[in-house]
């Protein structure tokens, strides 16, 4: 993680056309006596939408970590219940970056009641920086393929479009209508055929870890033959981690050329596919734990490693580790760090990651055919 | 290396732009010593930390010098290492997942039985953890120790057939490469006959930098400063390593000598030590062609490029393009510091050996040289660096040409200051435009404003060491970052006339400078007999 302190000024109320005489003001004003010159760090826009206080104030502790990784216009939306249509105001606020304070980073956050949601596309049209990058870190549990038009409005400029699926009321709706919207966003872009539009999931990137060690784990030169002897995968999750899981699942589907055969539903407890591979027959199933944290708890495979029958189970080990241990194998745990990432850290190290991973659009097709078969 | 259709591993599809560290064993020849204490550990520890090892992987430590347990005594020696001098601290789990892989093999670099025994070792860790056989061989051992450490390897079946589809053998060879051409070329040929070119890395940690990484894609990834890198628009260019050590530490309460460096360096000096090989090399990054492509050999080729085109020098110019001199006794920081031959006569005496004569060896050199091709005819790069100077401190400064003598730089007695281009490898990693500008006011006053940018200020955080990124290219494959045979042979080309007319000259005596200075009068000289002068860092 950063090293960087962040130091922030109290937030100032301005209408909206005073945005950047208030921030070029704190800025000299954070400058103090000294004669140094203060830096506008600023790597990028980013506009974070969330609904209400709460979701507001959850996100805004991710700030000073994620502004330290990854300094940004911050241009916070929240969006209140309400039907006033009262005008949009705003609070600008520095914040000054590492000990000898000769950076700052920016904060806007605008407030939408009601029907004047409709306006903050509007808003933020006026306070992004030009010849910058521009991100929305869309911080709604809304699946983004079901938030209708406001977040195609406010995403009419932008890069990248960043959202977290962990924690989806509905994930099989939302898995379902998501890869056809990844499409739709990436390939209709608004900003030109030069500039390249992404959508990510913050739940892919945290899948980084596994991916990698069950790539390490079943690799030909150090296990041959277990990619193809898979027979049953297991994935076992913590309450509201069923995307993670279903994204793993997915990904190994795609890259495994399993077909989708049938599928069972115990709503809340588990879900069953049975996938064709190359092969022979592949079972699959996601567990739901009844407690533990929203992701992946464990994930057993069973195959043959140079024609032996064997298990592979792969689940966390002490603090920020990862392990695969082949049962019976006599071998030893295969372990990797997985450095705990704050979510402002996540979304920092998200903002610079901005090429297409066409293995994650591979993996959100598998995954919407699951949904399908769910759905129908 | 091609892999074998059954080796390829779907999972592993969508890596992205960079290779990913297979699975290997690091061998670390001298773990015992200084370079694996300070660097080589700590930055396999953060690697580790930073989840960018495979889980395949282990470490070995080779060599004597080990007391008790061989296991238990790296891992001591490691983790003194690791709190003293990494950027990540030490914490429990990570240390204990680190310490687990960990291991040492005490043995002699000439003695065949050891590597008997290593292959042995290397062979049960490669089962334990689940490695193809696959080796990464880093050799900080003296280069006098190379040949014979190459050929037992090989011996003992530790060198896998470059063609090898399951497992690789990599060899990592420290700088100094030789002390002259002729030695060099023993060392590579040594190392060849053991180690096809593609399993060779010869390392310098420079070029693991992020400022001189970012040299190419400052270069090639901006349509601004492409058209303008040429003769047409730049004055000069300046490359200066500083460095505020000298090759003796003392403790600053009692005096006393803590470590030294003078064994290594009386026989090397400033030329062999820091312009044969990082100085060229950074050199070449700035100088070099548009490459073809990324691809390492391309890159290599290009900077190869610069290397042939270098204007040789000959006895005639020697005296009049190189200047080296020697620190005596300053002031840095508010300590006071000996010269540097009384740190040698302090070191000889401490390891109780014959003090020898008034050593001549140059602790700065400062250079001019030009490159002989179309881009770079009449450019003059001034190379300087030293030890014990006033701050450490590394950069490239590409002085663009004045603007011509009118409108705002009409008045000859006040000139504009020209614009400068600085690039900063340490210790703050950065770049800096310095323009013209009008101060505000009626009055029309030109001013020169920086634009600054900083790396860990625009994208936050610590950049990771350059060891750390060169053992990962070495894990992965990509030799981009290191040096071919070719261009190692092309650098000690270059220098040999210095080296020769150095030894004919048979001086007992070189310039000098105080300690905590900016280096000789005649380093300013040679600059301002161009009408130029050396940056202030």
């Amino acid at each position: 993680m950063s090293s960087l302190a962040v130091e922030s000024q109290c937030p100032v109320m301005v209408p909206l056309n005073c945005v950047e005489s208030e921030l070029t003001r704190q800025i000299q004003a954070a400058m103090g006596t000294g004669d140094a010159p203060v830096q506008r760090a600023r790597l990028s826009n980013l506009i974070v939408y969330c609904e209400g206080d709460e979701q507001a104030a959850h996100v805004n502790q991710c700030v000073p970590v994620l502004t330290s990784l990854h300094p940004a216009r911050i241009i916070f939306l929240i969006a209140e219940p309400g039907d006033s249509d009262a005008d949009l105001v705003a609070e600008v606020c520095v914040s000054a970056l590492g000990s000898n304070r000769q950076a700052c980073a920016e904060q806007v956050t605008v407030r939408a009641f009601g029907r004047s949601v409709d306006r903050l596309p509007f808003a933020v049209r006026e306070i992004l920086v030009g010849d910058l990058p521009t991100n929305l870190w869309w911080a709604s549990q809304q699946p983004p393929a079901l938030a209708g038009p406001l977040i195609f409005d406010l995403a009419e400029r932008v890069e990248q479009v960043i959202y977290d699926s962990l924690g989806w009321t509905d994930p099989t709706r939302g898995v379902a209508a998501t890869a056809s919207w990844i499409a739709k966003f990436e390939n209709e872009s608004s900003l030109g055929p030069a500039r390249v539009r992404v959508a990510s999931d913050l739940n892919w990137r945290r899948l980084k870890a596994w991916r990698r060690l069950l790539a390490q784990a079943l690799a030909p030169s150090s296990a041959p033959g277990a990619l193809e002897s898979i027979t049953e995968l297991s994935v076992e999750h913590g309450p509201h981690g069923v995307t993670q899981a279903w994204l793993l699942v997915s990904w190994l589907a795609a890259r495994l050329g399993w077909k989708v055969k049938t599928s069972k539903v115990q709503p809340g407890i588990e879900i069953d596919w049975y996938f064709q591979s190359s092969s022979g027959q592949v079972r699959v199933a996601i567990r739901r734990l009844a407690e533990g944290s929203p992701s992946i708890s464990r994930v057993r495979l069973t195959c043959a490693i140079e024609d032996r029958a064997t298990c592979l189970e792969l689940r966390p080990d002490r603090s920020n580790r990862l392990s695969a241990i082949p049962v019976g194998m006599g071998a030893a745990p295969r372990t990797i760090s997985v450095p705990e990432l704050a979510p402002g850290e996540l979304i920092g190290r998200q903002l610079s990651d901005r090429d297409r991973d066409p293995i994650f659009r591979q993996s959100m097709e598998v995954a919407q055919a699951l949904a399908q078969s769910l759905l129908h | 290396m091609i892999l074998d259709p059954g080796m390829i591993n779907p999972l592993m599809a969508g890596t992205p732009g960079t290779l990913l560290p297979q699975p290997c064993v690091l061998v670390i020849f001298g773990a015992a010593g200084d370079l694996s204490w300070r660097k080589l550990l700590p930055a396999v520890y953060n690697l580790n930390v930073d989840g960018s090892l495979p889980s395949n992987f282990a470490v070995v430590g080779f060599g004597i010098g080990s007391q008790g347990d061989p296991d238990q005594w790296i891992r001591n020696r490691a983790k003194e290492g690791i709190t003293r001098f990494s950027r990540q601290a030490i914490e429990d789990d990570s240390w204990a997942d680190f310490e687990r892989s960990l291991f040492y093999v005490e043995g002699s670099f000439s003695d065949l039985k050891a590597y008997e025994i290593l292959k042995t070792r290397l062979d049960a860790i490669d089962a334990q953890f689940g490695v193809p056989g696959s080796r990464v061989f880093y050799l900080s051992i003296p280069p006098t120790a190379v040949p014979q450490a190459v050929e037992h390897l090989k011996t003992a079946g530790m060198v896998c057939d470059p063609e090898d589809k399951k497992s690789f053998s990599r060899v990592i060879v420290e700088k100094p490469i030789g002390r002259d051409l002729q030695s060099a070329r023993e060392i590579i040929e040594a190392v060849g006959r053991s180690f096809a070119e593609p399993q060779t890395y010869r390392i310098d940690h420079y070029l693991g930098k992020e400022t001189v990484q970012n040299l190419l894609v400052l270069r090639f990834a901006n349509s601004i400063f492409e058209p303008l890198w040429n003769q047409k628009y730049i004055d000069h260019v300046q490359i200066t390593v500083a460095e505020e050590e000298g090759l003796t530490q003392y403790d600053p309460t009692t005096g006393e000598i803590t470590g030294s460096r003078i064994g290594y360096y009386e026989n090397v000096g400033a030329l062999r030590d820091m312009v044969q090989n990082h100085m060229l090399q950074i050199l070449c990054m700035i100088a070099m062609e548009p490459p073809w492509s990324i691809a390492p050999d391309d890159i290599r080729d290009a900077k190869l490029g610069v290397l042939r085109s270098l204007r040789p020098l000959t006895a005639d110019t020697i005296d009049k393009s190189v200047v080296r001199a020697q620190y005596i006794d300053g002031d840095i920081h508010g300590h006071g510091f000996p010269s540097y031959r009384q740190e040698v006569r302090d070191d000889f005496r401490r390891r109780k050996q014959p003090v020898p004569p008034d050593s001549t060896t140059e602790s700065f050199i400062a250079m001019r040289l030009f490159i002989d091709n179309w881009r770079w005819a009449g450019v003059p790069f001034y190379l300087r660096t030293g030890k014990r100077l006033p701050k450490r401190s590394s950069e490239v400064a590409i002085q663009f040409k004045d603007v011509p003598q009118v409108l705002f730089n009409a008045k000859p007695d006040v000139p504009l200051e020209p614009t400068v281009l600085s690039l900063r490898v340490q210790p703050e990693e950065g770049l800096s435009l310095r323009l013209a500008s009008k101060m505000p006011g009626p009055k029309l006053r030109i001013y020169p404003v920086k634009m600054e940018f900083n790396y860990s200020n625009s994208f936050g955080g610590v950049s990771p060491e350059a060891y750390e990124r060169l053992i990962l290219d070495v894990m992965a494959g990509d030799a981009t970052l290191f040096m071919r045979r070719d261009a190692v042979e092309a650098a000690w080309k270059f220098v040999m006339p210095i080296l020769e007319t150095w030894d004919n000259a048979h001086a007992r005596y070189l310039p000098e400078y105080r300690a905590g200075t900016w280096g000789p009068l005649e380093a300013d000289r040679l600059i301002e007999s161009d009408g130029r002068q050396w940056r202030t860092l």
